[in-house]
């Protein structure tokens, strides 16, 4: 099992420090470095080439959200974004979510939903905290109106499994779930997933729920 | 419940009972108090009004008691007695406008009954047009001062007195009841119209200082609640803190005590439960400007920025002079907010006022607390005052007075403007700050 390599990117010297212990303390997981704000944190992935970036919203300089939007539009980029806040405003989560972060979590989780959270968004099988990411996603899908076209015609690209693999990675399910549910060998549901992002030119799974809800592939249920 | 038959009956009956009560209490209370004539800046009309009223009675008085008096000139005491009486009466309709028309009306009788022998079949009865223009505007003076019910009530009484005075006569006379009806009625109308206007006018103004009173009551709570919404945004990043760091703690040491480790876990319990209901505060506190750009992504400002503001404003060329006093130091986090808003909303100002203008931005450290204090010279052209500079102010004395301290801002002798800020700091939160706080 390889090292997660994580940066950890806060204006609060006592969030990174206790982030660091925390991580640190966990088996397979390494934090790699320390950003004070969103300019600091660009320059430091692309020194550090870690696998996850925890990263606050609210920095100065340059905010996480920002930080977030330049470091997943550079070519090639593997490093996935996630998200940490205060506050769980869903204003936020449009923004990161459209930035291209990964998942998001609460600056209070748990040290077991931290270490989950990075694994998991290190690992790209499963949606984060599909609870929350859900709702989020609901409400990103709800602010953008219009889908925008030229991804809906990349929808026509996918065969009618991928289309239903699609819509079931968007209702929150992992790997393992869609394998049970559509009663295939995991490894089978995990190519799946990887051709569906290959096709759409999407970089997770977390961007992946989000163009189908914003395709309208998906409905939110009961809104 | 239903209603015997009987009970409209008892109504009518009651009403009726009531209504000598009625009239009475219409035909005596008090009228309206005389308009204030003078607006601010304006002069004051009153006197010019009274001096007019004098001026038309004594005309009208002098008409009347020549109209009344027999050709051979007898007589002429006990008219001129009576016509003068009439005519200060209805001067004293404008200061007494109930109990000054009653007289009148009362005297317009006397004075029918007393002259009606000696009147010609060709005289006017029971007014002469003198007689009756002091009538109109007696009837005109009460109408404006007095509800229209009651005008109207008088307009009845003074005709009911009219035809009284035609019903005991000597001789016959040509009677004008009929003819003057409609006079006597135009002036109770234009009277009433003229209260009406009135009342409106002043119900609008009522209206106004209601609604700009509604106004800064609305402007107060918005500052309030922007105040509270920073507030507890700095509250709920130092809560999320504790709870990392009490997760952190057990890390920290070797083989920490299990008192130890649920000592911190109850601490982070209630970190991560006073922030549920923080946030649900803030859910509360939070409103569409909270979310404006620039502001959501950065954290709450400290002093610390204060360089990078001053740039900013440089930028936007005001010339800025910057000096600090005393012994700088982290102070608690509501202080520095409040002091880094204060400076920012008097540059604010001065950019918007005094365009051109020198400012100097002052911080002191003193062992009490922290003073502030920005100026501006005067504008290089004609300063831009606006209404949006009272907003600014409300502000800033919201924040100084949460923090027990004070705020003064005013005109300086040069023509330019001055902020003060004086926020105390107590002892052991001066003690208890740790040096790195940057929520």
């Amino acid at each position: 099992m390889t090292t997660i390599r994580v940066l950890i990117a806060d204006d609060q010297v006592m969030v990174r420090q206790g982030f660091t212990v925390l991580l640190n303390a966990e088996p397979g997981i390494e934090v790699v470095g320390q950003a004070v704000d969103g300019l600091d944190a660009v320059a430091k992935v692309a020194e550090l080439a870690p696998d996850v970036v925890l990263m606050d919203v609210r920095m100065p300089v340059l905010g996480g959200i920002e930080a977030t939007r330049r470091i997943t539009s550079a070519p090639d980029a593997r490093v996935k974004v996630l998200i940490l806040t205060t506050f769980d405003l869903d204003e936020y989560v449009y923004e990161a979510l459209r930035a291209g972060a990964s998942g998001f979590l609460l600056k209070d989780a748990s040290v077991e939903e931290l270490a989950r959270a990075v694994r998991v968004v290190a690992a790209g099988d499963a949606l984060l905290a599909p609870n929350i990411t859900k709702r989020l996603i609901v409400e990103f899908s709800r602010m953008t109106a219009a889908p925008r076209a030229p991804l809906k015609d990349r929808i026509g690209d996918l065969t009618e499994r991928e289309t239903e693999v699609l819509s079931l990675i968007a209702q929150g399910l992992s790997n393992a779930e869609i394998a049970q549910l559509l009663v295939v060998a995991e490894q089978t549901a995990k190519t799946h997933v990887s051709r569906i992002l290959a096709k759409l030119g999407l970089r997770d799974r977390t961007q992946a729920a989000v163009f189908a809800y914003e395709t309208g592939l998906v409905r939110p249920a009961g809104y | 419940m239903r209603w015997k038959p009987v009970g409209d009956k008892e109504r009518v009956k009651a009403t009726l009972r009531r209504a000598p009560r009625v009239l009475f209490e219409d035909l005596t209370a008090p009228a309206d108090p005389l308009p204030d004539m003078g607006q601010p800046g304006w002069p004051v009309w009153r006197p010019v009004f009274g001096m007019l009223l004098v001026i038309c009675a004594t005309f009208l008085t002098v008409f009347y008691v020549n109209e009344m008096s027999p050709g051979d000139g007898g007589g002429i005491p006990k008219y001129g007695v009576l016509g003068f009486a009439q005519g200060a009466a209805l001067v004293a309709v404008m200061f007494r406008p109930v109990s000054a028309w009653w007289a009148s009306t009362v005297l317009m009788v006397v004075t029918a009954r007393l002259s009606e022998p000696d009147m010609s079949r060709d005289q006017l009865f029971p007014w002469s047009v003198p007689g009756l223009a002091l009538q109109c505007g007696a009837l005109f003076l009460l109408a404006l001062r007095v509800p229209p019910r009651r005008a109207a009530g008088a307009l009845v009484i003074t005709l009911v007195a009219g035809l009284s005075c035609t019903l005991f006569t000597t001789t016959p006379h040509n009677y004008v009841i009929y003819r003057s009806t409609p006079v006597l009625i135009a002036a109770v109308v234009l009277g009433a119209s003229l209260r009406g206007l009135r009342v409106a006018r002043t119900q609008l103004v009522v209206q106004e200082e209601l609604t700009a009173g509604e106004r800064a009551r609305r402007t107060l709570l918005e500052e309030r609640n922007r105040i509270a919404r920073e507030l507890h945004d700095v509250v709920a990043h130092h809560m999320s803190v504790i709870s990392i760091q009490a997760q952190v703690a057990p890390h920290l040491v070797e083989n920490p005590s299990d008192e130890l480790r649920e000592n911190l876990a109850g601490i982070r319990q209630n970190a991560v439960e006073a922030l549920t209901e923080l946030r649900h505060v803030l859910g509360v506190l939070r409103s569409e400007d909270a979310l404006s750009q620039g502001v959501r992504h950065t954290p709450q400002p400290t002093l610390d920025r204060l360089d990078e503001l001053v740039a900013n404003v440089r930028a936007a060329g005001l010339t800025v002079a910057t000096a600090t006093t005393g012994a700088p130091r982290p102070l608690p986090p509501g202080v520095e907010l409040s002091a880094f808003r204060i400076i920012q909303e008097a540059l604010s100002n001065a950019m918007r006022h005094a365009p051109g203008a020198q400012v100097r931005v002052e911080t002191a450290y003193g062992t009490t607390g922290l003073t502030v204090r920005i100026t501006n010279t005067a504008p290089d052209g004609a300063p831009a005052r606006s209404q949006s500079m009272g907003h600014g102010l409300l502000g800033m004395r919201e924040r100084a007075a949460m923090l027990g301290g004070e705020l003064a801002a005013g005109a300086t002798p040069d023509g330019g403007y001055e902020v003060t800020a004086i926020l105390p700091v107590s002892a052991p939160a001066l003690a208890a700050e740790s040096a790195e706080e940057t929520p």
